[in-house]
């Protein structure tokens, strides 16, 4: 996985520089966004292979956010992150083609593991 | 398993270093595809017993019996929706998007459900702190289920009950508003295991102390003091008793006992001991609770009841009838000195006086006890034993003229409930008689309850006498075996249907049946959750079959769990039903509603056109799609092994195959991921694995003495074999591949000239076992394929699978057994692949089939001639 890059989004401070630190720590290379705009910016300049994406936040909210990231750049794979209670959310989410929709608090050894298969579908690697 | 994990990278790095890496992908790679894949298929089998769960709570409550709220119908219905949504995303997510039209199916269930909700939504609380005389039974939705019940005993039937006030959601709410509360702790919460070490303790006594460093806002306060010289001035003497009083109550009896109770709380203390109390939402235990059910905590509210601790001189529990003798219907009232927990717990034999429940109350029977001592208050809080005075030990706790009162004051209960009632009283200083709580009795099944059964009844042979009980109720009628999909057809009106395995396709019947028994199955699978939605009396009870023949007449009691011959009119004149009493409010028509979009079964059968993701009209529907398909794409996931098989660790067996070990984490002993060797047979930790090894290598199936006519046989099978390559088609690889965790097992062989896959699930939940066992492929020519097909269908259908054969392929499943169980069969299928090996060269007639098969049943493996053609 020496190419892996990793965007994470979402507005929790401390949840989001939590995982980017631990992430990078496994030699994973990783960046952070606060919100969805922000995500956004970021993806015009740089390319990722997975966006691990926060369901709710202020302003543009997950979903919106994954509309965009699939029109922009259709080939990155999206695990949607929530700590929210919403069916409407989890399925528009997975029918936009998010790989995975994983529940906050989601321990970080699972999390790894999704990652990793986003980046093995994305690379071509079939499950 | 963060050291399993270190293991394991230790050893790749290790692997690494022995440069093997020709092979594709990488060992890290291949490890997290394989556990990413059993996570999924866990949390679906998790989110499966859960939805069944939720299923068999709504029917419980659809019998109308037990009081709850919208907002109960609300969590249940989003804890079902969120179970279902989980199933479909996994079997997404591990097949890559295969049964994506299972969305489409969820999303139109759910815009109907969520219609009906709207129509009427909960409403909130009016006040922050009400008393009693404010509150009935439709306010459960604010006040909570134990509060809304004692107003509505005091209001409605105006049946002395604790003074004591509500502290509703409302203020629940107020106080985390007022302190900014809600958003903070999910904060919290959500930073829970992105660390790496256990943060739940840490964050469970944040929160806490967070919680309680909080004041209340100051109107709450002003109403709670208030509330207290409302009711009792400046008698600042009166002790309360403060519990959480459960709202949407979800009858999960994980939730019971959960949260905090405080006795003997002084007035001033109340405001403290409420925010303890709420408080106790964030326990270590409960947050783990709702965290493991994927219970979101935007919704978490609690109400809390306040009630004036009864220093009782006598206190005991009523039954409006006898818990499990169903012919029994007279009230029953126990009682001790003191406090109620006496009368309980068994530390002394209570009075136990039998009062008629017609209109006279005629006091049948008083069996006066010695009562030495007794539970008593502190004036200062606590309680404490103490002994009774000697001339009061052998006295009847109650008079004649209390004893008629308080069974008056059950058959009320029953009559406004309209179902059996389980009471606890208690008698105050001044005399009075005061209900401290009143639910519906649950005719109990006497194994759960700790207490005796009732004597079977005379008159009728008992067959049955220990079943368990799966859905509960009386029928009688004649015995049907049910072997197959056919006898299902013609099941006659009336009839007992008995079989061995447990299976939701039974739902074809239900109406028509008067009662089930099986030999095997869960009391929380698909087919006990139909028999409670369908209200047929259903009992699962080993070795039946020989015991009831078909055609004999039986009454099953799926209240004790018998089974009589003959028609046991006792027990039928027992169970005529009244209408219970939420039946025709809107609540409870509005789960019935809901209801319809959730627990109906329409997919029972999986070879049936219709079961498609656009077939699923219900939730319980596209549990059962999921279920049925995550067994499949487990199935397949030896497919991938073959392609990683250079990372695979190596079996150490007198096995003639070489077995490859792929760990999905915690199959192996750790001592077996730190050293580069062979793995030994002891450092299996996997159960279903354990077993399956055991029985290849068992000595009996073996023979140590090699067998002159097989081996021949086989060497010229070997040979056909040889000549003819990719016979058996390409999926496997030439190695057999273990795939294991400590309840897991797949196992794919190619065992000379055949392939089999074993997929199994080993734990001590009943409903979430399993073994699936394909067969196919034979190097030996047609007719003899066949014919070793038809042997192991047929021993696996001896040997209690459910078995399906389609051409040289045979398909067997077993499902919702106890450990030991598959634990037994892992180890026949263990002998089986070791003895199909060379079953080839025995299949020479046709007689052949059923003499090997039988023969393998009976123990005996060691054949070596066929008989002759008969």
């Amino acid at each position: 996985m020496n190419t892996l890059r990793v965007l994470i989004v979402d507005d929790e401070d401390d949840l989001r520089e939590t995982i980017v630190k631990r992430l990078n720590a496994r030699k994973i290379q990783t960046e952070g966004a606060a919100s969805g705009i922000n995500a956004l910016e970021i993806l015009k300049d740089k390319d990722f292979d997975v966006i691990v994406l926060d369901v709710k936040m202020p302003g543009m909210d997950g979903i919106e956010t994954l509309q965009h990231i699939k029109k922009l750049k259709p080939e990155i794979e999206v695990i949607m992150l929530t700590g929210h209670a919403s069916l409407e959310f989890g399925l528009k989410g997975m029918q936009l083609g998010a790989f995975d929709y994983v529940m906050k608090p989601a321990p970080l050894n699972e999390l790894l593991d999704t990652i990793g298969q986003a980046y093995n579908k994305k690379s071509g690697l079939t499950l | 398993m963060a050291t399993i994990l270190g293991n394991l990278k230790q050893l790749f790095k290790e692997l690494r270093d022995r440069n093997v890496a020709d092979q594709p992908g990488n060992p890290s790679e291949m490890s997290a595809l394989f556990r990413f894949r059993y996570t999924l298929f866990k949390e679906l089998l998790a989110a499966n017993s859960e939805l069944l769960s939720v299923l068999s709570d709504m029917d419980e409550k659809l019998k109308g019996e037990t009081v709850f709220g919208l907002s109960y119908i609300t969590n249940q219905v989003n804890k079902s929706l969120r179970s279902a949504f989980q199933m479909v995303k996994n079997l997404n997510v591990m097949s890559s998007g295969k049964h994506r039209d299972l969305y489409a199916a969820l999303e139109q269930i759910n815009d109907r459900i969520k219609a009906i909700i709207e129509e009427r939504k909960a409403e909130h609380a009016p006040r922050a702190v009400m008393s009693y005389e404010h509150i009935l039974l439709k306010d459960a939705d604010w006040a909570g289920g134990k509060n809304a019940n004692l107003g509505e005993i005091s209001n409605r039937l105006h049946i002395p009950v604790p003074e004591g006030f509500a502290i509703t959601t409302k203020g629940f709410h107020d106080f985390f508003e007022y302190n900014d509360l809600k958003e903070a702790i999910i904060k919290q919460k959500n930073l829970l295991y992105v660390n790496e070490f256990d943060l739940l303790n840490n964050l469970s006594a944040e929160t806490l102390a967070l919680v309680r460093s909080k004041p209340l806002p100051p109107e709450l306060a002003e109403d709670i003091l208030a509330a207290c010289a409302g009711l009792w001035g400046d008698d600042q003497s009166v002790l309360v008793a403060m519990r959480s009083s459960a709202v949407g109550e979800d009858g999960d009896i994980s939730y019971a006992g959960q949260y905090l109770t405080l006795l003997g709380v002084t007035r001033s203390a109340i405001c403290e001991a409420y925010k303890s109390i709420i408080s106790s939402l964030f326990s270590a235990r409960s947050i783990a609770y709702r965290s493991s059910k994927g219970v979101y905590d935007e919704d978490l509210a609690m109400a809390v009841a306040c009630l004036k601790m009864v220093d009782s001189r006598v206190s005991g529990v009523l039954y409006t009838r006898h818990p499990y003798d169903i012919t029994n219907e007279h009230i029953l009232i126990n009682a001790v000195w003191g406090l109620g927990p006496y009368a309980v717990d068994g530390v002394v034999t209570p009075d136990a006086y039998t009062v008629t429940k017609d209109a006279g109350l005629t006091l049948q029977e008083k069996i006066v006890a010695t009562k030495p001592v007794q539970l008593a208050l502190h004036a200062g809080g606590g309680v404490g034993e103490q002994p009774v005075a000697e001339d009061m030990q052998n006295i009847p706790c109650l008079n004649d003229d209390q004893i008629r009162l308080l069974a008056g004051y059950g058959a009320a209960l029953e009559r406004h409930y309209k179902c059996p009632q389980d009471v606890e009283w208690a008698l105050a200083p001044d005399g009075q008689l005061l209900i401290l709580q009143s639910r519906p009795l649950k005719i109990q099944n006497p194994a759960h309850s700790g207490l005796p059964k009732a004597v079977p009844l005379k008159g009728y042979p008992l067959i049955v006498d220990n079943g368990e009980i799966a859905s509960q109720g009386v029928g009688t009628g004649v015995a049907v075996h049910v072997r197959s999909m056919e006898d299902l057809a013609d099941f006659p009106e009336g009839g007992v249907l008995i079989a061995r395995h447990s299976s939701p396709e039974y739902v074809m019947v239900m109406r028509r049946c008067s009662a089930i028994v099986v030999e095997a199955g869960s009391v929380s699978g698909h087919m006990a959750a139909l028999a409670r939605e369908f209200n047929v009396p259903t009992l699962i009870c080993a070795h039946l079959l020989d015991r009831i023949p078909p055609g004999m007449e039986v009454t099953v009691d799926a209240y004790s769990g018998r089974v009589y011959a003959g028609t046991v009119i006792e027990l039928l004149a027992a169970v005529r039903k009244e209408e219970a009493h939420m039946k025709g409010t809107p609540v409870h028509d509005q789960l019935q509603r809901i209801a319809k979009h959730v627990t109906p079964l329409n997919l029972v059968n999986p070879d049936a056109p219709e079961f498609t993701p656009l077939g699923c009209a219900t939730l319980h529907d596209l549990a059962r799609y999921c279920h049925e398909y995550s067994y499949k794409e487990m199935f397949q996931i030896s497919d991938l092994a073959s392609k990683f098989h250079g990372w695979s660790l190596k079996l150490d067996a007198a096995l003639p195959m070489d077995i490859h070990l792929i760990d999905l984490g915690s199959g192996l002993k750790e001592s077996a991921m730190t050293k580069w060797h062979a793995v030994k047979i002891d450092e299996i930790v996997s159960a279903p694995f354990q077993f399956l090894l055991q029985g290849m290598l068992s000595k009996e199936v073996h023979g140590l003495e090699p067998r002159p006519v097989n081996f021949s046989g086989l060497l010229s099978v070997i040979r056909e074999q040889t000549l003819t390559p990719g016979h058996i088609g390409d999926r496997f690889g030439d190695r057999s591949y273990a795939i294991i965790a400590d309840k897991y097992l797949n196992f794919s062989s190619r065992v000379g000239y055949h392939y089999s896959v074993i997929d199994a699930y080993c734990g001590n939940t009943i409903s979430k076992n399993y073994i699936t066992f394909t067969f196919k492929g034979g190097a030996a020519d047609d007719i003899r394929k066949n014919r070793r097909v038809r042997a192991i269908a047929r021993i696996l259908d001896q040997e209690g699978f459910r078995v399906g054969v389609k051409g040289d392929k045979v398909d067997a499943r077993l499902q919702k057994y106890p450990k030991s169980y598959i634990e037994s069969r892992m180890d026949i299928l263990g002998r089986l692949l070791i003895f199909t090996r060379q079953l080839d060269m025995l299949m020479t007639t046709e007689h052949s089939v059923e003499w090997v098969a039988d023969n393998f049943v009976a123990g005996n493996y060691k054949l070596t001639a066929p008989p002759a053609e008969a």
